[in-house]
């Protein structure tokens, strides 16, 4: 996997962190939608993985339009990353799919929901382009 | 930067590895230097917060298949040890599951993330399918955790774990240092899990060992209890049997007896009858020759004299053979009461003379018989059990008598009780024989002259009496046997 686009080391420790972050998507008709995801994942420097759990609005968009918008925050930089993304393929087994699956497992498992977080599939995404916003600037 | 300072940096990392790779030099060095696993778990423990700074950490070991245990902690108190939790639960469980080093920061951000749509699934009433929220052992507000199983030979043993309450602490570096450190220190755990066992198989076989030293001590004092319980019940098995043999003899004797004293008793009385009649016959002869009319013509008749006297002396001993028969025809009848096995009142001389009457043919002239019968009272016993006693005592008597000798018989009445004493002047009984002539099977008479249940048989059936038997002799000079009877036992 690799594209003329690479991922800065920031971006990576943000998604190592594990906060969770907003996914924006489109139906094929033009109506948006916004939801907050789990955990977002670190593929390579170029691409992405979301997790898929639930067969909701999220999953039905990206089916009809691979185009969405990842939304993460470096809470201690208080830097907000916006990542423009296409839904490439997904992986039901593998090493991205294990990382993110044990992730989820792991604290699911201990908030009484480990059915109910499930991972069916970890979506990969290719980043198509980034921005970074500095929130303490802007608050200044 | 300028170059200046790149340099400083360098020189700054350079200098910070090379503490690292000599704290991880002694850590290999002084992990290995000791068995105990108390002092393992402590030596990680303290060198991971003072080398690295890793305030909070903890061991778990598998405790079997699906749970692990805090064996050991560190910045916890006491409040973590011995804590357990699910294989598969929570990020140390699932480490344990998946056998991969798991990494977190941003713990409560997440753990709040899953916590936000718990609170909505339930408030759209979706609770129950919701499972219960799990206590991890660990710190209850961790931001950040690294988590590396603990394995051997790919078996994993366990789990160990940093945490910490900032959100970032723990970076790729520290990764590969907790990463060296939990390969040392499972390689340590696990010799000293394997000496533990090892020690305690041996404390386990010494244990063994000892308790069947114990079993077999108790078993042979079993053994050799049991055995002489088995010597005990054959030696009574024998009497019993003895005895019933001899009961059964006594009674065949007893039916024999009486049947004889009947047949005797009718020719005894012809013969009885005619001696009456002969000697009247006699006298009457006598009367007749002795009348002057008759005198006067028979003349003196010497011959006839010498017929008459004769005939007397005839008669005469007919009536004492006659006498002597009627003697033992009682004393055989007196026996034949020997199977009634009911208690009765019984005069014991007549038992004894019963006794001595049947055993004339071995007293004959060669053994005199004294009696020196006091006043007795009659005694409530088995009469056939204690004729049986006076058999077996005037028998070992008239046998230790070689040639001619006496037997004394001396009875008297004592307290609540008979006294019989019979006393023989024959070859006595040897002192280390003493106190075996009441054993089953004891006999100093050679084969074929005694069974050695004589005396045994004598000394149960004075014993079911209450009564006493007691033994005094000296060789050489003679045996007297003591036997004490309650006029009347509780039996």
């Amino acid at each position: 996997m690799t594209g003329g686009l690479t991922l800065p080391d920031e971006i990576r420790t943000v998604m190592d962190n594990g906060i969770p972050a907003v996914v924006v998507t489109c139906s094929a008709d033009g109506v948006p939608n916004a939801t907050i995801i789990s955990h977002v994942h670190y593929v390579d420097e170029s691409h992405i993985a979301l997790s898929f759990q639930f067969f909701n609005k999220t999953i039905r968009n990206v089916r009809e339009n691979p185009h969405a918008c990842v939304s993460l925050n470096d809470l201690r930089a208080r830097t907000q990353w916006i990542l423009d993304v296409q839904y490439d393929h997904s992986e039901a087994e593998g090493p991205i799919f294990d990382a993110m699956d044990m992730r989820i497992e792991a604290i699911a498992s201990a908030s009484g929901m480990a059915g109910i977080f499930k991972l069916r599939a970890a979506d990969v995404y290719r980043v198509k382009s980034f921005k970074s916003i500095n929130k303490a600037a802007l608050s200044q | 930067m300028t170059g200046r300072e790149s340099d400083h940096d360098l020189a700054e990392q350079l200098a910070r590895r090379s503490a690292e790779v000599e704290v991880l030099r002694r850590i290999a060095l002084d992990i290995n230097a000791t068995l105990d696993l108390d002092s393992i778990y402590d030596f990680v423990l303290r060198t991971m917060d003072d080398c690295f700074g890793f305030r909070h950490s903890i061991i778990l070991l598998l405790e079997d298949s699906d749970t692990l245990r805090v064996v050991a902690s560190h910045g916890y108190g006491d409040q973590a040890l011995g804590g357990r939790v699910a294989v598969g639960v929570g990020v140390v469980g699932m480490v344990a599951k998946r056998r991969r080093l798991m990494r977190v920061n941003h713990l409560r951000a997440q753990q709040a993330y899953f916590e936000r749509i718990r609170s909505q699934m339930q408030a759209a009433g979706r609770a129950t399918e919701l499972g219960e929220v799990v206590a991890v052992p660990g710190l209850a507000d961790a931001d950040s955790q690294i988590a590396i199983p603990l394995v051997i030979k790919d078996k994993l043993i366990g789990v160990f774990s940093v945490e910490s309450q900032e959100p970032e602490p723990f970076s790729q570096r520290d990764e590969t240092l907790v990463t060296i450190v939990a390969s040392q220190a499972s390689s340590a755990i696990q010799n000293a899990l394997l000496f533990r066992a090892v020690e305690e198989r041996r404390q386990e076989l010494a244990e063994a060992h000892e308790r069947l030293q114990q079993l077999n001590e108790t078993l042979e004092e079993r053994v050799r209890t049991r055995t002489g319980q088995l010597e005990q019940a054959n030696r009574e098995l024998r009497e019993t049997q003895a005895q019933l043999v001899q009961s059964s003899t006594m009674a065949s004797l007893g039916t024999l007896a009486a049947g004889i004293a009947h047949e005797l008793n009718t020719p005894m009385g012809a013969i009885h009858s005619n001696a009456d009649v002969e000697r009247r016959a006699v006298r009457i002869i006598r009367g007749i020759m002795r009348d002057p009319s008759m005198a006067d013509k028979l003349g003196p008749q010497p011959r006839l004299e010498r017929t008459l006297k004769v005939l007397d002396d005839i008669n005469q001993m007919t009536l004492e053979a006659a006498e002597r028969v009627s003697k033992i025809v009682q004393s055989l009848r007196s026996f034949a009461r020997l199977d009634q096995p009911e208690l009765e009142w019984v005069d014991l001389h007549e038992g004894i003379e019963s006794t001595l009457t049947l055993m004339e043919h071995l007293l004959k002239d060669r053994i005199h018989v004294v009696r020196s019968y006091g006043e007795l009272p009659k005694v409530l016993c088995y009469a056939s059990q204690v004729n049986q006693v006076f058999v077996n005592v005037l028998t070992n008597a008239v046998q230790a008598i070689d040639s001619t000798g006496s037997i004394t018989i001396t009875t008297s009445h004592e307290n609540a009780g008979v006294v019989i004493r019979v006393s023989d002047t024959g070859c006595g009984i040897r002192p280390e024989h003493l106190d075996r002539i009441f054993d089953p099977g004891f006999t100093t008479k050679g084969v074929g002259v005694g069974t050695g249940l004589g005396l045994s048989i004598t000394y149960r059936i004075i014993e079911n009496h209450q009564g006493s038997i007691q033994v005094e002799s000296e060789p050489g000079r003679g045996t007297t046997l003591t036997l004490r009877l309650p006029v009347k036992s509780s039996q």
